[in-house]
Parts: structure tokens; sequence; C-alpha cells
């Protein structure tokens, strides 16, 4: 079985370092742009992300997730704490920009991972609502009450489809090593 | 714990991984307790979905170059972990009186070579201090006997096979720098050697010197770290390359002063000497 690039740099394959900025860079950089209204603090972020994964490589647990999603979870700690410091989460006001970022870049070299499509899979699993809500915080990043501003839903709604679809969306991918019986249903 | 308690604990879960918590959200959910493979299967979960339609770009020619920087960086600090693991004779400290006797074998074509100067070999730094996960802090390890020593290994090196480039230093920026001396390099196995002659000792904890390898792979704004390393004796000083990336081909060779632990990219401000490449006299 060929080894994961992560499980390499835990061994100490000084080789695998660059590998890994080539396979997730795109990846952690998207995330970064996505999440980050300024692209100075994406750049910034995209470094201390990179220096993050290649110290916590040893922590990959190849039974618990792919190396795509254990990179995304890193990329997210980083970015969160970053968006939390700076108080300059992506807003309502910004989203228009952010999503129509990927028409502007039609002429740039695009990919999507398997893991985007399994979790847009995961996605579709789930009630409109929980989709919808899911959508907005995670992948667009409102807030839960500018969720319940835009969409009408009353914010305890909000809380309640985000938890719900998040719980039902781990059962579909699978991830971590958790006791199914402890798992919350819809 | 009670079933609202647990829808609690696991919105307080979510809210964590998907915005992060306040304090005071923090200290809640530590009052509930959770098991913290749920709290990782869910920060999981939310990495997944945030990948939801995302179409992965490239990322900045420019960023690229920080990263690509960073990632020799680590990168070299495995390999000098590795090395330490198994120690070889490139970063160790070489005298002329006060060594081990392993050493007087080459004494004799020092001597040679260049009569009446003293003879060091410089110490190679490990690169930064910083705590790496999983990769133990290198220190200076004992001299093997039986192992070559860094003028054999050049003088080897100049005598292998495939083609093996020289440069002879010439004055950077630095003024009253009367530096001598010459860079050997060999494509085929990734291996040189950088001789000095009035090259001055450093204080490590206040500056170090450090090497660029300008190749084809890079360009002239990004050149090849070739590792950093530290002066502690007078007289010719015979110092491996420990080059950061492959390198191929190289047109120019420099020595910088920088910070302590080196520097990714340089100001070039303190430029101790600069060697361009002359493979017509190896």
């Amino acid at each position: 079985m060929v080894q994961g690039i992560l499980n390499r740099i835990a061994a100490g394959e000084a080789s695998a370092v660059d590998e890994c900025l080539k396979k997730y860079g795109g990846l952690v950089w998207s995330l970064a742009r996505r999440m980050l209204r300024n692209s100075d603090d994406a750049e910034d972020a995209v470094q201390e992300i990179f220096l993050d994964v290649w110290k916590n490589a040893g922590k990959f647990d190849e039974e618990q997730s792919s190396e795509t999603t254990f990179i995304a979870m890193i990329a997210r700690r980083r970015l969160i704490d970053r968006i939390r410091f700076t108080s300059r989460r992506i807003s309502a006001d910004a989203l228009e920009d952010v999503l129509a970022e990927p028409m502007d870049r039609a002429d740039r070299k695009m990919q999507t991972t398997l893991e985007a499509n399994d979790a847009v899979k995961a996605m579709n699993t789930l009630r409109p609502e929980q989709r919808e809500v899911l959508q907005l915080s995670i992948v667009q990043g409102l807030s839960h009450q500018e969720i319940a501003d835009r969409t009408g839903m009353p914010l305890g709604t909000v809380k309640t489809h985000a938890r719900r679809g998040i719980l039902q969306a781990r059962e579909f991918l699978g991830l971590g090593k958790l006791d199914s019986s402890k798992e919350v249903h819809a | 714990m009670t079933e609202n308690e647990r829808e609690m604990m696991l919105d307080l879960l979510c809210d964590k991984f998907v915005y992060g918590l306040s304090e005071e959200e923090a200290k809640k959910l530590e009052g509930l307790g959770y098991d913290p493979k749920e709290a990782e299967s869910i920060e999981l979960t939310v990495a997944a979905l945030s990948m939801a339609d995302l179409a992965t770009e490239e990322m900045p020619a420019d960023l690229q170059s920080k990263l690509q920087a960073a990632a020799s960086d680590f990168a070299g600090e495995i390999r000098t972990a590795e090395a330490e693991e198994i120690p070889v004779p490139r970063r160790e400290i070489v005298l002329s009186d006060g060594g081990t006797s392993s050493w007087f074998g080459w004494l004799g074509w020092a001597a040679a070579a260049v009569a009446s100067i003293a003879l060091a070999v410089t110490l190679f730094v490990p690169r930064g201090s910083q705590d790496r996960a999983g990769v133990a802090t290198p220190t200076p390890t004992p001299v093997r006997e039986e192992r070559p020593d860094p003028v054999q290994q050049r003088q080897q090196l100049m005598g292998a096979s495939g083609e093996v480039v020289m440069a002879e230093w010439g004055k950077g920026n630095m003024p009253n720098m009367e530096v001598t001396g010459d860079v050997v390099w060999s494509d085929e196995k990734q291996a040189g050697y950088m001789r000095f002659r009035g090259l001055p000792k450093n204080d490590p904890n206040r500056e170090t010197y450090q090497l660029w390898i300008f190749d084809e792979t890079q360009s002239e704004k990004t050149p090849i770290d070739g590792g950093t390393f530290d002066v502690n004796a007078e007289g010719e000083v015979i110092v491996p390359i420990d080059p950061k990336l492959k390198a191929r081909n190289p047109k120019a060779f420099a020595v910088t002063v920088e910070k302590p632990g080196g520097v990714v990219v340089s100001d070039r401000k303190r430029i101790v000497v600069l060697g361009a490449v002359k493979p017509d006299q190896v």
C-alpha cells in the first residue's frame, strides 16, 4: 500500500513536504480565499496553515478521514482563529463578490477534489432547510443571526437545522471514530 | 447528561467548528463535558462540508515561491534531524589542533595545499531552533575516527565522475572583507564544498553566514538556500553545502550575513562574497 504524504512527512521524509505543498496548495488557498475577505490575509494564513499541517502530520489518522479532509480541518482551525482575532468574518456584503469569483476566474486553472463532490453528495442527503443553513453557515460564512435574517427562520430553528444537518452529514461521510449509537438523527 | 444538555453540547461543538467560540461559550462547553472523539468527528465533518462546491484554484506565483522556500526550510530540518541520527562529517568541526586524532590524516594534504595556513573546518549550525512535532532538535555529534573529513570529501567530490563546477570567491558589498577561496559543486552528487580564507569568525547569537545558489531552476530573485553556517576558528575553512532544494547547473554562489537561523529571503544588504562558476577550472 502506498503511504500517504502526511505519513511520510511524519516519518521524516523530506521530499514529502514539497509534495504536500504541490498537492494541497490549491485546496488551502481556495479555502482561505473563501473564508477571508482580504487576499493579503489569505496569503499570510496559507503560510501559517502549511506550517501547522507539516508540524501536525503525525496526528493524521487515515482511518478517520482522508488527507484532504484532515488538511481542510487544520486550515479551518487557523482560518477561524484568524477571523475571530480580526473580527473580519465574511459578511453578507462580501458574499456577492465571493459568489462571483468563479466566473471572474474562468481563465484560471480550477479543479474540484473528490472530497468536494462527496461534500455535495452529503449536502444533498439533507432536508432542504438543513442544506440551506449549512451552505450559508459553513460554505458562505454567515452567522446564525444573519441566516435567520436572510431566511426568515427563527434563530433557534437555524441552530437546530445546523446541528442536525452536521450530524446527519457526519453519518453519511463516515468521518471520525464514533460509536454510532451516540448519533442523533433528524 | 440529559437530552437537553447533550443538544446544548452538540450545538456548542458545531458552533465551535463553524465559527469558533467566545470565552464564555468555551467555558460552558467545558462545563458540559464532551467526548473528544465526538468533537473530532464533528470538526472533520464541518471541514468536509466546507469543501462543497469548492473549485480549487492555483495559488499566486509569489505565494507559491514563499511556500516553496518554507517547505525547503522544513524539509531541511527533517534532513538535519535525519543526518544527526547517523552522524556524518558534514556538520562537524575540524581543527588543526585540539581536534581528534582522526583528522591528522588530512593535515598532510592540507599542508601541501596551504602550507602556512592554520586549518579549520566549521560547524554547520542546524537551521532554526523551533520545535517541530516529531522532529528531534539536532545537536552536534561526536567525531567517528573512520569517517573522512570535509577536506577529503571535497577531494573525493572533485575526483568523482561527472561534472564538478567551481567558482572562485570575489568581493561582495561589505567593506574591509578580504576573503578568498572557492566553491565546488556537483549536480550529480547534489553536494559541494565552500572553501574560505579570511572569513571572520561570527557570533552565532547575533548573526550567521548563509549560502545562496543561483541555478537554472530558480530566478535570480529566488536563489536556492544553500544552508547557514558559523565560523568559529581562524584560518582556512571548508563548509559543506546543504541545499534546501535540488540545484541544477548553478551559475553563481553568494554568501550573506543573516540573522541567527538564516532567512528565507535575503535582503542582500551584507554580501560577503560572490562567485561566478567557471567550469573550465575544474
